[in-house]
């Protein structure tokens, strides 16, 4: 090819345009919703999300963010909040925890946002609690369910914790399943820790810990575990070997005919996003204990009209689901919305000592309170059994479950 | 007894599926010279094909069978319009092909949504002698590894087409001057290997389901088999690719899963140091 018709005004014509079109970009920057209104004096209320909207875990962080938007829009229809409307702010987390804390520091610096709402797993909210609660002076909201321990002053989390995902639902594992577990683990902090948790529950039920092993992240063959898994004759995996690997891992159990000879998965990520990681019959009867299922919208009319707005307004791939957060983000931001009201201001002292002892009557899967002193959230857990690709729920908490976290 | 010809079935199975995976990456790296890093972009591509066949209704096998076609295709264009221009820089083709990867992939994310999706095999289920299980795709994938490798190798031996691919590797000037046109030859070729990789791919992802890091995952054991094996034959990378997904199949077996999981590259860095040649030195086939 040759070069010689590149005369050099158009080259320096596109030099320019190439310019002034990244300053454009990075100088707007972040996704800004502006709402219309026109009596708000003192401005309005900035709200900002901070998740993983892309990278390999951008389906949930869409939803995280699907989930703000619609809250946000549901708030400013009603009115407001303290009689001024809310702006909301998303940043991209990426799945990369540098880039992260940049875009968080936009939210906090540039945009001086109110409250942080996001990050989905352990290692992002580690990587930006300290951008927004220590140097940013912000309140921040972790949603997403998690291994527990986190006690950072202003930092409030809205997921279920290890002692909500277990205390019920063990139990009930070694009534339906059987005494001896197995806990295939991925190598990363919150296998570690819920498996401490877990192991406590499993020994103080009866039930025995006859394996526990970890995983490279990526792995995705499991012959060895597997043959571990039937020739210990295990009646529970309890599993928290995450994607890519899970869904190997899980046929190469049906193939060895786990399910068949009456073993029990279980698995307390599992949502409806992940049922379709592998053909209905390879995890048919697994269990995975939750603060929302889809299938409890017939039974909770909140839960049902929180569920199709939702769908409504976000038709798509990207599903209102427990697992990735949405419901936590969900409840997160209306307990905030609950902390702002009565503190009658939106400093952020007022709104953390409101926020400590916030309830909220109705949300995804029913009512949620915060623990006074220990940020985290009490709700109801819902055991649910995947049945030909969808979950049926078979154990409800009696009432809101305590976190027993800080 | 019985474990030890599960644990071996499963661990042949696992190897197989390397050596499939490595085969077209192998055959571009030996007869053309240069490493593709859209290689694993292929595998994921071939995987997709399948995957797009399965959910409008029509049986997996022919998405099976349209993969390797589709990404043969695929990779013959990328080869006309992108990667020959690379040849004289091997550095730099990596770049390209990494970047080209790295579109497939983020691509792909996007239709799929970033999801995992299960894609259900042709032959399901598994064969059952006594208390051992055997699963029946993985036996598919097993013989039509086989079935690929002596293929490939009838093709590059045995053939007039095999001797102007190893004619135009081994002195591209003379073999123009003999009225073999080089550059057909690597395109040709470059499809071949695209295709072996999208074949790899529609096979495996019943076994694996379907992610946009599919190919991603397998990218770094195929570049160790290809080291291990040693570049300038057929026969070095897939023996390099039976010994590290053989490796990587039975360490598990005998020690803890995540030292297993270094322990095979440092295997693998110890023996390329020591036999820096690979295991199969020769040129050729």
């Amino acid at each position: 090819m040759s070069n010689h018709r590149n005369n050099p005004s158009r080259r320096r014509f596109l030099s320019n345009f190439a310019f002034a079109s990244t300053a454009l970009a990075t100088g707007v920057g972040s996704w800004v919703i502006r709402p219309d209104w026109a009596n708000a004096q003192a401005g309005p209320i900035k709200v900002g999300v901070a998740t993983d909207l892309t990278g390999p875990i951008g389906y949930a962080g869409n939803a995280n963010a699907n989930v703000a938007r619609m809250v946000v829009k549901e708030i400013n229809d009603a009115g407001g909040l303290l009689g001024r409307p809310l702006e909301l702010f998303i940043e991209d987390t990426a799945s990369n925890e540098s880039v992260a804390v940049g875009n968080v520091r936009k939210l906090i610096q540039r945009d001086k946002v109110d409250l942080v709402l996001g990050g989905i797993t352990s290692s992002m909210r580690n990587a930006i609690k300290d951008v927004i609660v220590a140097r940013g002076r912000t309140l921040y909201i972790y949603p997403q369910l998690y291994e527990g321990k986190e006690c950072t002053p202003y930092l409030f989390c809205t997921g279920p914790t290890p002692a909500q995902q277990c205390d019920e639902f063990i139990p009930w594992l070694i009534k339906n399943g059987g005494k001896r577990f197995a806990l295939p683990s991925a190598n990363y902090v919150w296998p570690h820790t819920l498996n401490v948790y877990a192991r406590k529950v499993i020994e103080a039920n009866g039930g025995e810990v006859v394996f526990e092993e970890y995983y490279p992240l990526d792995q995705i063959d499991f012959s060895a575990t597997v043959n571990r898994v039937v020739s210990n004759k295990v009646d529970v995996v309890f599993n928290t070997v995450i994607p890519p690997g899970v869904g190997p891992f899980f046929k190469q159990l049906y193939e060895a005919g786990f399910l068949k000879n009456g073993g029990r998965l279980a698995c307390v990520y599992y949502d409806e996003n992940t049922l379709n990681i592998n053909q209905a019959a390879e995890i048919e009867g697994l269990a995975s204990c939750l603060d929302y299922f889809k299938a409890i919208t017939p039974e909770d009319p909140f839960s049902a009209k929180i569920q199709a707005a939702y769908e409504k307004q976000f038709p798509g791939t990207f599903l209102f689901a427990a697992g990735s957060a949405a419901t936590g983000a969900y409840r997160g931001l209306k307990l905030w919305e609950a902390a702002v009201k009565e503190a009658g201001k939106i400093d952020r002292d007022a709104v953390a000592a409101a926020l400590d002892r916030a309830k909220i009557a109705e949300g995804p899967g029913g009512p949620a309170e915060m623990v006074p002193g220990k940020r985290h959230c009490k709700m109801k857990m819902y055991t649910a059994v995947s049945k030909g690709g969808k979950y049926e729920i078979v154990a409800r908490s009696a009432g809101m479950v305590d976190p027993k976290e800080c | 007894m019985d474990n030890l010809f599960v644990a071996l079935f499963e661990i042949l199975s696992f190897g197989a599926i390397v050596v499939l995976v490595v085969l077209g990456l192998g055959i571009i790296a030996s007869m053309m010279g240069i490493f593709n890093f859209a290689q694993g972009e292929f595998v994921l591509l071939g995987a997709y094909v399948t995957y797009v066949v399965h959910s409008a209704g029509l049986p997996v096998w022919l998405g099976m069978l349209a993969a390797p076609f589709v990404v043969g295709a695929l990779g013959f264009v990328l080869e006309r319009s992108i990667v020959r221009r690379f040849y004289a820089a091997p550095i730099v083709a990596m770049l390209g092909t990494y970047a080209l990867g790295l579109i497939i992939r983020e691509i792909v994310r996007g239709l799929i949504g970033g999801l995992y999706l299960s894609v259900p095999e042709p032959l399901g289920g598994s064969v059952n002698i006594g208390t051992m299980h055997f699963a029946t795709w993985r036996l598919v994938i097993v013989l039509i590894t086989a079935l690929v490798m002596i293929g490939s190798y009838l093709l590059l031996a045995r053939t007039a087409f095999g001797l102007r691919i190893r004619a135009s590797l081994e002195n591209p000037a003379l073999a123009r001057a003999s009225g073999i046109s080089t550059s057909a030859i690597y395109g040709a070729t470059f499809a071949f290997g695209a295709a072996l990789a999208g074949l790899a791919g529609a096979l495996i992802v019943p076994v694996f389901s379907l992610f946009a890091d599919l190919g991603l995952r397998f990218l770094i054991q195929g570049f160790v088999a290809v080291m291990v094996g040693g570049i300038g034959s057929f026969a070095g990378p897939v023996a390099g690719a039976g010994v590290i997904g053989t490796l990587a199949a039975a360490l598990p077996w005998v020690m803890p899963p995540v030292i297993a999981d270094v322990l095979v590259f440092v295997l693998a860095i110890i023996f390329i140091k020591f036999r820096p040649q690979g295991l199969v030195s020769a040129r050729g086939v």
